[in-house]
């Protein structure tokens, strides 16, 4: 390293004191609040903080939106805060909530375990707590989780692919490319995953389990990878829609990108219901993808805030049930997936 | 330590790199099959290349965190303008163009305010990010095919990507053995303070190897876009640290001073690379990817530090 001598020191300490301040600003961006409001009366849900651990995918800006519009809709202020994927920024921000007395909080955790101090937090002060979308580990700390059925979402999922395999009356190699190992959500989809393929081992043999730890190029890599040494692959399922541009670009690059019904079709399916996902049912390249309803769970979510503040009996879980979306019921269903209505 | 001691302890990261083959080939055929191997230079290339640019930043003792956030930026910039309907020819150049200005700003704040690199490029990280986040609206962007075709094009059956790091990388190899420029920056990494008292223009030359890096960035965007069709928010995510694992387990000292990008540079990337091809072809369970990778970067360091000690 270079070394910093003599008088300009003291200058040079400020400097990188100036910017070291603007560099913690800079990490807190994206953050925007109202002014200060005073505690709401017991019974009544004036303003929500809304914590989330990031919006760098289109589910969380979906479900960041839907929030909003729910809150908007009852008349309730929301303050707003974003993580960018750091749990001690996150506490922060829940104990800003507290300090300025808002009367629920709904959390996006970066993980399973690092919520709990946030969790405790808001219990102390007698604040109800919602966890969106991602639940917390077990813990003696009160709270509401409304989260989607991972693992029997995709379970419906990849046993609506199985059928369509088992159409083709030949035995399919399967990748299945799998999200951050650290989250619990990407655990589950894993596990329905595992689950749908149980029993099925005389239509497919999984010879690809792809960690892509939600980085869209590491599943670039990792699929481009796999489809090199298993050049049979023709059953591919990803635990988020997120990644299937990963995905078609390795299928195209090896000439295996093909429309539901052509030859060489390699079946494909997803979880989330993005945008990506409705283009690629609608062009007929998707087989199917399982919707998380995120309107149901902002929904909930914040019902289960007002119902716990004014007092009624709210439950520990409620599971978004979703749906799987598939060629065969893209019409029905399109107007219930989130990620059809934000290509609008 | 004997001669031949330090001669091993020298040739580490090759018999580093042999080693991962040696193992993963036995385990299974297919990965050193030739179609594979091409894969793995072609998986290695946008990671290498940033490499290259940061083993140049690493030489002279500093660190560029940068690089992955620059790569968004551009790529972003990029997307919006091939969804507007600008074509190849200009989108690149423009590529470049936002990269060398992201580097500049690091150039100029390392050189002339002496603010700490670390901090420096940190605080361009965030900006950044941000900035890219911003100019994509957190939406992925499906770029047109035109780009895809880029990434498996193949110029005399070489993949276009696998021959953009090689142009990189003998450049690079040239201007750090061959030219005044690269004796300067070992010697800034040995000793700054000497390197002055010799008459070496120490800002021209930091200055020049954070733009360096910068243009590195942008050409491994352009790999990274051509491979995989699309901008998302995380685009280039981490770069910054596979960039400088790859270095370092090249052989590149984080003291400044001692690395070259070929063969050190090259062989930390490619090793990275086969590890994570190699874990993919064998089908093993997805939690030991972490384990195996962090073993061979835990190794590879000790011997750095056994090299150390001999010197």
């Amino acid at each position: 390293m270079q070394t910093i001598s003599g008088p300009r020191f003291a200058q040079l300490f400020l400097a990188q004191l100036f910017t070291a301040l603007a560099v913690c600003l800079l990490a807190g961006c994206g953050k925007s609040e109202a002014p200060p409001t005073a505690p709401a009366a017991p019974g009544k849900v004036k303003t929500v903080g809304v914590a989330f651990e990031t919006l760098q995918t289109e589910y969380w800006i979906a479900g960041f939106e839907a929030i909003k519009a729910e809150l908007k809709k009852r008349d309730i202020t929301m303050l707003e805060a974003v993580a960018d994927s750091d749990a001690s920024r996150q506490l922060q921000q829940v104990k800003n909530f507290i300090t300025r007395g808002v009367d629920g909080i709904i959390l996006v955790p970066k993980d399973a375990k690092t919520c709990i101090p946030m969790i405790r937090a808001a219990n102390e002060a007698k604040i109800p707590i919602v966890l969106f979308n991602r639940p917390a580990d077990k813990t003696d700390a009160q709270f509401t989780a409304v989260v989607a059925d991972n693992p029997k979402l995709t379970q419906e999922t990849v046993t609506y692919m199985i059928e369509q395999a088992r159409k083709t009356g030949t035995k399919h190699k399967a990748m299945v490319v799998l999200g951050d190992l650290g989250d619990i959500n990407a655990i589950g989809r894993r596990d329905g995953f595992e689950a749908a393929v149980k029993g099925n081992e005389s239509f497919i043999e999984v010879v690809a389990r792809v960690p892509s730890e939600w980085n869209q190029e590491k599943a670039q890599a990792g699929v481009a990878n796999a489809l090199q040494a298993n050049p049979d692959i023709s059953f591919i399922f990803t635990s988020s829609d997120f990644l299937l541009p990963s995905i078609t670009s390795a299928l195209k690059a090896s000439g295996r990108y093909k429309k539901v019904g052509e030859p060489g079709h390699v079946i494909l399916g997803g979880f989330d219901g993005d945008a990506t996902a409705y283009q690629m049912l609608v062009d007929g390249y998707l087989d199917a993808t399982g919707v998380q309803d995120v309107y149901f769970e902002a929904q909930a979510s914040v019902q289960a805030l007002v119902d716990r503040r004014e007092g009624r009996p709210v439950a520990e879980l409620y599971l978004d049930p979703g749906f799987v979306i598939h060629q065969g019921n893209l019409k029905e269903k399109a107007a219930r997936m989130w990620g059809a209505n934000i290509r609008k | 330590m004997n001669r031949t001691s330090r001669r091993l302890l020298d040739l580490a990261p090759f018999l580093l790199f042999v080693t991962v083959l040696a193992i993963f080939g036995v385990q299974s055929p297919k990965f050193l099959e030739s179609g594979n191997l091409v894969n793995i230079v072609v998986q290695a290339s946008s990671t290498g290349i940033v490499a290259v640019g940061m083993t140049f930043v690493l030489l002279t003792a500093g660190v560029d965190l940068s690089v992955g956030a620059i790569m968004f930026v551009a790529a972003a910039v990029a997307g919006k303008m091939a969804l507007a309907g600008w074509p190849l020819p200009i989108i690149l150049p423009v590529m470049v163009a936002v990269a060398l200005m992201f580097s500049a700003c690091n150039a100029f704040f390392v050189t002339k305010v002496r603010v700490a690199a670390f901090i420096v490029t940190l605080a361009t990280l965030f900006i950044g990010r941000g900035l890219g986040l911003r100019i994509t609206e957190t939406r992925a962007m499906n770029l047109p095919d035109s780009f895809l075709e880029l990434g498996s094009a193949r110029w005399l059956g070489v993949p276009l990507p696998a021959l953009l790091f090689g142009g990189v990388l003998l450049v690079a190899h040239l201007v750090l053995t061959r030219t005044p420029f690269g004796r300067q920056v070992f010697a800034i990494g040995h000793d700054v303070e000497m390197a002055k008292k010799a008459g070496i223009r120490t800002g021209r030359v930091l200055a020049a190897v954070y733009l360096i890096s910068g243009l590195c960035a942008a050409f491994a965007a352009m790999v990274s876009l051509g491979q995989l069709g699309a901008v998302s928010p995380k685009f280039g995510e981490q770069k910054e640290f596979a960039a400088i694992a790859a270095a370092v387990l090249g052989g590149t000292s984080l003291f400044g001073g001692r690395g070259n990008v070929f063969p050190g540079t090259l062989l930390g990337a490619l090793l990275i690379q086969a590890i994570e091809n190699g874990l993919v072809v064998v089908n093993a369970d997805p939690y030991l990817y972490p384990m195996i990778t962090s073993v061979v970067i835990f190794i590879s360091v000790w011997l750095e530090s056994l090299r150390n000690r001999t010197r």
